[in-house]
Formats: structure tokens, C-alpha cells, sequence
């Protein structure tokens, strides 16, 4: 089963990129399931069909579902929302008013991440495509399962105990209902069973993530940011999208003769940013592409001669790690000696010349205020360690 | 102070609008800061220079800051990161703010703390909001909402239950994990910070939302959803911004169908909401810089003062007409399926898609039934039965 994740920043195109990319492996064969995980749903606008939480066939071999949180709280955490219910019912309040607990922010990413679970575990798909939130809502689902593990385990772990103590003391005191063991274990399902298993899928090399983009400096800017975010969380990116690239019949239209080389100087741009990964690009189009057969004709065209569903490629492995007080970056470096290369950091970015070429990397905030302690060739890669700054205040 | 809220689905330069309406408001002689709240941030994409989390000058009169979540914890929530660092000693390393950040509303309450901030400097009449893209802008309105349930159905619990449970947790030799009283007061004062945001952003004399759009359909068809969220929400929205229009130049020979389309995206537009319509050309390059954003600003409000109320309507508003009451929300692109109304005592509960609200009834329709709803496109009416 493989998993493919579409970000970038709004407005790019993810959603039709994830859709056609779905609705072509699905005409090349393969049991295809598209999500959409944004609250803001525009997949049932791009295939022209209303869509549901649950999946519903859209074209043969591929099925579509929008995510609902409220849906997917109610269908698997019924337990820990029955005690909730019971617990404002105990204050008097009406179970209209428990509804709204799923609208509390965090509940759309636990419920998407749930809902992919779910389908993957299923058996019932090949392939399944997440057009995700824009960039910013994405980095804080793949980072939710991260969280589930550390934090979340603890805060449960701490009520259950607390609860085991305190119930027969409580329970006269405080004069509210105190949680059931079986909605510990409902909280434990999903958290730790369902998150695990998601955080396990999501790190391996089952998953990938697309990132989109288009020829314009600040998306390009904010795709080079999710980059370095992704790769911070381990996620592997295999393949960049650009989009709505003029085509040469446009940029002949003399009101867009500034675009052109502007264009290509993003195109390069892209290239350097992003190499050694394979960048597809796909022309602006005359129509808005609606329906699942223009959207398959869209993916044959965007994906040419490769397969859909493949790894399309590695990404430079760029790894983060954290030690003590201090961190580390490591970049793949093959063929390169020391002597190729020059680092510098500017602001909150690493800057990499190798023979002449420069790659700017943007460091994840928590390395960003660090100092540059050391660089050395380890192993074929860029070794980059980062201390505190010692003039600073402790 | 005004506070202009500026949203639209991803992409069609929330951004660029934003700065273009604060520099323009700045030639009108008003003082601006311009708020960035969402969390992948492009104000200083945009202006090519640097923007931060501390408050930045940038023009004369036009101030620029990015909400960093994890900057505004540090600053603002000590207690609580304390008491969570405590609990979490024995199993995490170091909790470090980062983790923090993906505790759920942790951004949307910074982002509403930030509004707040603007507001008490006293040092500005215009606070211009780059909002993040519709889901999560919706999820910030909603926040107060939410934050109000939790507060008047569980903290009080919470808190009893931690004065229950402190002595007894540290005689058991577990101190720390039940939260210090100085932690539910920490979440008191913030309860009452976003109350006071709320009341700001849901006064339509002093705030107003702007739509952003571009003339394609999969985005004004969005546009209309949050143009109801925000009615539901209770948002003044007083005018929609069309970016990106094809320039009467440009719609010759490859872009000649794609202006008819365009066309008719713009007749949609000027049926479907009731409020004023501004709209721009796209340039004729990528807009970036003080210079050209200005100029863009320009274009796009030509005389007018963008920190101006533009539309003097209310999302929620109370008619008598006949001896009947009826209640009328401002829902385009909303079918009568996707409206669900209930009254519960004196709330009215309102269910639009997925976005809900309950609304306090004023005393004169308490107690009386819903005699029927009905959907006048793009107005929701309520009428209540005879007292």
C-alpha cells in the first residue's frame, strides 16, 4: 500500500494534482483512495461530486472521501464522547452542546490521521492520495502522532492513575462523574494503537510526500521552508509538482513578456532548491480541470512515462537531530571533499556553496538560534553541529 | 482602532491585499500594523525584507509583526509551560515549545492574544490581519466559542478536582502532576483576554473581514462557504477583493477564452454577495516590494479610504415586519440541507455545513416556537411565531 501526501502553499493546485494523480493510477489499474484533509474541502468541487466521510466510488477503481471530524469522533471515540455527554449532562447542559467538542482545533488533523489509518489498515486500496491542509496545518498532522507518543501518553496515563486513586474520594467531593476504565482504553486505542501504527506508516518508505509549487518567488520560498520541515519530522519528499507554468503561446502575448524570464529564473530556482528530486511541471490550463476523466487525462499528461504511484525519487536525505542542548544537520554529500565546499549562516538559514553552486537550506526554528559550532565530512556526508551561543545568557 | 481581517481560500494573495490595504490606509494619514497569523507566513516573502515576531517598522506609518506561536508562548504562558514541564520531566528529555505547538488551538489563541496586544498598545487606529487560509481562520473564530464551553463546563471541575487531588498526589510522593492554582489562574486571565478579542472582532463598527478571490470558480465557490461561516460566526464581512483579473490587454489571442470564462466568474461574483466588490488587474509581473504593492493598492481602492467601514450590514440581523419577528443571516453558496436550526431555552443553535454557533435569543423571542425557516438565497430567515 503505498501513501502519498500532497502539500504546498494554498492555491498551487494540490488538490487537482492529488485528484489527477488518483484518478490516473486508477485508470492504470490500481484501487485507488483519495482524502481530502482540508476543513476546507475543494475535492468535491474538483471531481464535480458531492462528497461524504465516507468513501464513495467516483470513477472505476478509485473512491473519494472528504474528512469530517465530528464523523470520525463520533464513530471512534463514542466511549470518551459518551462520558463527555455525561459529564455536561451532570452540569446540565444539553448534548447539543457536546457537538462542539469536536470542532475544537486539533480535532480535523486527529480525525484525518484516524481516517488514513483506518483505509490503509483496510487492505482495500493500493494507493492512497491525502490532499492536505496548506503547509502550515500539514506540519502539525505529521507532527501530531509525535506528540500522541509523548505528551498525550503521559497527560492519560497520569489521569487514569489519578483517577484509580481518587475516584471514591473524588466522586463525593468533587460531585462529577469520574472517567471509566473502558474510556481510558478507548483513548488508548486510539492514541497510541492508531498513531503508532500511523507515525510507523508515515516514516516508512511506503510514504511520500509531493510537494506543489508554482512559478512564483513566495511559494517557491514557502516550499523550501516545508522541505526542511518534512525532512525535520523524517517525512520523504520524492518528487516537486510546479504548476500553472506559462506556456510558451502565452508568454508570445506581449502583456506577459516580463513573465517569461522571470519564469525560468524560478524554474532554476526550483531546480537548485529542490535537486536531486524530479520536478514535474504541468502548463497553466485553459480550463479549470473538473471531473474524474479530465483529471485522469491531467495525471497521464503531468506524470508522462513514469508510474503514479512509484517513489519518484530520493530526496538529498537531509537530516535534523538534537543533542543536548545543541543540534546537528547532515547532508548526503557524495563525491565532495571538504575542500569543495563553503558553509555560511545567514539569518535563519544555512547557506552550502559546493563548487560554485550555493544551496540555502532553512534551518528548523529550534536549530535557527543556535551557533554554528563545526563542519566536517563524516561518511560521505556534511556534518553541521550547532551549539548554544556562548555569549549569550543562559 | 479598526481591525480588517483579510481571508479567502489559499493562494490568491491574502498576502499582497493585505499590505497593499495597509499602505494605502497609511496615505490616507492612518497608523498601521499589519498582523500575520498565519503560521507559514509571507509578509516578508512579500516585502522582500525581513519581518519578525517583534513588532517592525516598515514604512512611516506601517508597522509589521508575525505571530510565532512558539515566540508568543514563550512570552506569554510561563505557568503553564511550567506546570507541563513538570509533568513531563520523568518522560521527555526536555519539553521544548516546539511540542507545545501542536497541542490543539495553542496558534489560534496566540493569534487572537496578538489582536488584542495591537489593540492596548493604544499606538494604532488600523490593524490589518493576514489571516491564514479559510479552515484555519475559521478555527481561530471559532476559538472563543470553544475556550467559553471549556471554561464553563469543565475548568471549574478541573480546578476542584485539582484541590481535591494535590495534597493527596503529593502525599502519595508524586508532586507536580496536578496543575498549581497559579495555573488556572494563568488560563482565567487568558479566558478573559480572548473574551475581550471576541467582543472587538464580532463589533462590526470596528472590525470587518475581507474576502479575497480570484475569478475561478473552484474559488469563489469556497469564497461563498466562508462568507457564511463568517455571518455565522458573526463577522461583518463589508467588502470582497478580486485579485488577478485579466487585464483588458491581456485578453487577446491565447487568453481570449479563458476572459470569457473569467466573465462570467465575475457576474457570479456580483450576484452572490451582498456587499461591495473592489476588484484589481494582474500585473503585468510578480508583485513584490513596498513600491509596487502600493501600487497595487492604489489600483485597487483608487479614493477610497481602505480603513473605512466599505458596507454598513449586519450577518445576523433582527426584523419586525408584521407583527412577526424573524431573524435573517447573510448564507451565500448554503443550501437549505446544510442549515440546521434549534432552540434549546433561550440559545438558538445553528448548524451551517460543518460550522456551528449558539446564539443567545434577546428575551422578546424566549419561549417562542420557530415557525419557519426559510432560505431566500443568499438570506437565511427565521421568523419566530406571535408571542
Amino acid at each position: 500500500m503505498r501513501l502519498l501526501l500532497y502539500t504546498g502553499k494554498g492555491g498551487v493546485g494540490k488538490t487537482t494534482t492529488a485528484a489527477a494523480t488518483a484518478a490516473h493510477a486508477a485508470r492504470r489499474g490500481l484501487r485507488v483512495l483519495v482524502v481530502s484533509s482540508d476543513a476546507a474541502h475543494s475535492l468535491g468541487d474538483v471531481l464535480d461530486q458531492p462528497l461524504g466521510p465516507t468513501p464513495r466510488s467516483v470513477a472505476a477503481g478509485l473512491d473519494a472521501c472528504e474528512v469530517d471530524a465530528r464523523h470520525e469522533i463520533e464513530r471512534h471515540w463514542g466511549r470518551v464522547r459518551e462520558y463527555v455527554v455525561s459529564l455536561l449532562r451532570h452540569q446540565g447542559i444539553a448534548e447539543v452542546v457536546a457537538e462542539e467538542l469536536a470542532l475544537l482545533p486539533g480535532a480535523d488533523e486527529l480525525a484525518t490521521l484516524v481516517c488514513v489509518e483506518e483505509h490503509a489498515a483496510s487492505g482495500r486500496y493500493d494507493l492512497i492520495v491525502v490532499d492536505c491542509a496548506p503547509t502550515g496545518s500539514t506540519l502539525r498532522l505529521v507532527s501530531l502522532p509525535e506528540v500522541a507518543h509523548g505528551g498525550m501518553r503521559w497527560l492519560l496515563r497520569l489521569q487514569r492513575a489519578a483517577s484509580y486513586i481518587a475516584e471514591p474520594i473524588a466522586r463525593g467531593l468533587v460531585g462529577a462523574p469520574i472517567p471509566k476504565a473502558e474510556v481510558f482504553a478507548e483513548a488508548d486505542r486510539l492514541f497510541f494503537k492508531t498513531l503508532r501504527a500511523l507515525r510507523d506508516r508515515l516514516l516508512s518508505e511506503q510514504t511520500s510526500v509531493r510537494i506543489v509549487v508554482t512559478p512564483e518567488s513566495m511559494v517557491i520560498d514557502e516550499a523550501r521552508r516545508a522541505l526542511t520541515d518534512l525532512a525535520l519530522f523524517e517525512l520523504r519528499t520524492d518528487a516537486v509538482v510546479m504548476n500553472r507554468v506559462l506556456p510558451e503561446a502565452a508568454l508570445a502575448e506581449s502583456f506577459f513578456r516580463d513573465w517569461g524570464p522571470a519564469q525560468d529564473a524560478r524554474r532554476e530556482e526550483v531546480a537548485t532548491a529542490f535537486a536531486p528530486l524530479p520536478i514535474l511541471e504541468s502548463p497553466l490550463a485553459e480550463d479549470e480541470i473538473r471531473g474524474t476523466s479530465a483529471l485522469a487525462d491531467h495525471g497521464a499528461a503531468l506524470f508522462g512515462t513514469r508510474d503514479p504511484a512509484a517513489r519518484l525519487g530520493e530526496g538529498a536525505g537531509l537530516c535534523f537531530g538534537r543533542e543536548g542542548e545543541g543540534g546537528w544537520l547532515r547532508v548526503p554529500m557524495i563525491g565532495r571533499s571538504a575542500a569543495d565546499l563553503d558553509v555560511a549562516r545567514i539569518d535563519d538559514e544555512l547557506v552550502i556553496g559546493i563548487a560554485g553552486r550555493r544551496r540555502r537550506i532553512a534551518l528548523p526554528s529550534g536549530l535557527a538560534s543556535l551557533e554554528v559550532e563545526r563542519v566536517a565530512m563524516e561518511d560521505a556526508s556534511l556534518v553541521v553541529s550547532f551549539a548554544p551561543d556562548a555569549a549569550a545568557p543562559a | 482602532m479598526r481591525v480588517l481581517l483579510h481571508t479567502g481560500k489559499g493562494g490568491v494573495g491574502k498576502t499582497t491585499l493585505a499590505l497593499a490595504t495597509a499602505l494605502v490606509a497609511a496615505e490616507h494619514g492612518h497608523r498601521v500594523c499589519v498582523l500575520s497569523t498565519d503560521p507559514a507566513h509571507s509578509l516578508a516573502d512579500a516585502l522582500g525584507q525581513p519581518v519578525g515576531p517583534d513588532m517592525k517598522q516598515m514604512t512611516d506609518r506601517v508597522w509589521a509583526r508575525e505571530i510565532r506561536a512558539q515566540t508568543e508562548l514563550d512570552r506569554a504562558w510561563m505557568p503553564v509551560q511550567a506546570w507541563l514541564r513538570e509533568l513531563l520531566r520523568e518522560d521527555a528529555d526536555t519539553l521544548v515549545a516546539e511540542e507545545l505547538l501542536a497541542f490543539p488551538g495553542i496558534e489560534e489563541l496566540m493569534a487572537l492574544r496578538a489582536v488584542r496586544e495591537v489593540e492596548a498598545s493604544g499606538e494604532f487606529d488600523t490593524c490589518v490581519v493576514d489571516c491564514a487560509p479559510t479552515g484555519s481562520t475559521m478555527r481561530m473564530l471559532r476559538f472563543p466559542d470553544a475556550l467559553r464551553i471549556f471554561m464553563n463546563h469543565f475548568f471549574e471541575i478541573e480546578r476542584r478536582s485539582a484541590r481535591v487531588l494535590r495534597p493527596l498526589v503529593r502525599g502519595l510522593g508524586g508532586g507536580g502532576i496536578v496543575p498549581e492554582e497559579e495555573f488556572f489562574t494563568a488560563f482565567e486571565r487568558l479566558y478573559e483576554e480572548v473574551d475581550d478579542v471576541s467582543r472587538l472582532l464580532l463589533d462590526h463598527e470596528r472590525t470587518s473581514a475581507r474576502l479575497v478571490v480570484n475569478p475561478t470558480r473552484v474559488v469563489v465557490d469556497e469564497t461563498r462557504r466562508s462568507f457564511a461561516y463568517l455571518s455565522l460566526y458573526g463577522v461583518a464581512t463589508d467588502a470582497v477583493l478580486v485579485n488577478r483579473v485579466l487585464p483588458d490587454v491581456a485578453a487577446e489571442g491565447y487568453f481570449a477564452r479563458w476572459r470569457a470564462r473569467e466573465q462570467e466568474e465575475l457576474a457570479s461574483i456580483e450576484r452572490s454577495f451582498p456587499v461591495p466588490i473592489r476588484r484589481v488587474s494582474l500585473q503585468a509581473r510578480e508583485v513584490q516590494g513596498v513600491d509596487s504593492i502600493a501600487a497595487l493598492g492604489r489600483d485597487l481602492f483608487g479614493d477610497v479610504d481602505p480603513a473605512a467601514k466599505l458596507h454598513d450590514g449586519r450577518p445576523l440581523r433582527i426584523r419586525r415586519a408584521g407583527g412577526r419577528t424573524r431573524l435573517e443571516i447573510d448564507l451565500p453558496g448554503i443550501s437549505k440541507e446544510e442549515v440546521d436550526v434549534l432552540v434549546k431555552g433561550a440559545d438558538l443553535h445553528l448548524r451551517v455545513r460543518d460550522g456551528r454557533r449558539s446564539l443567545q435569543l434577546p428575551d422578546s423571542l424566549v419561549g417562542r416556537e420557530i415557525e419557519r425557516v426559510r432560505l431566500r438565497a443568499p438570506t437565511l430567515e427565521i421568523s419566530f411565531a406571535d408571542g
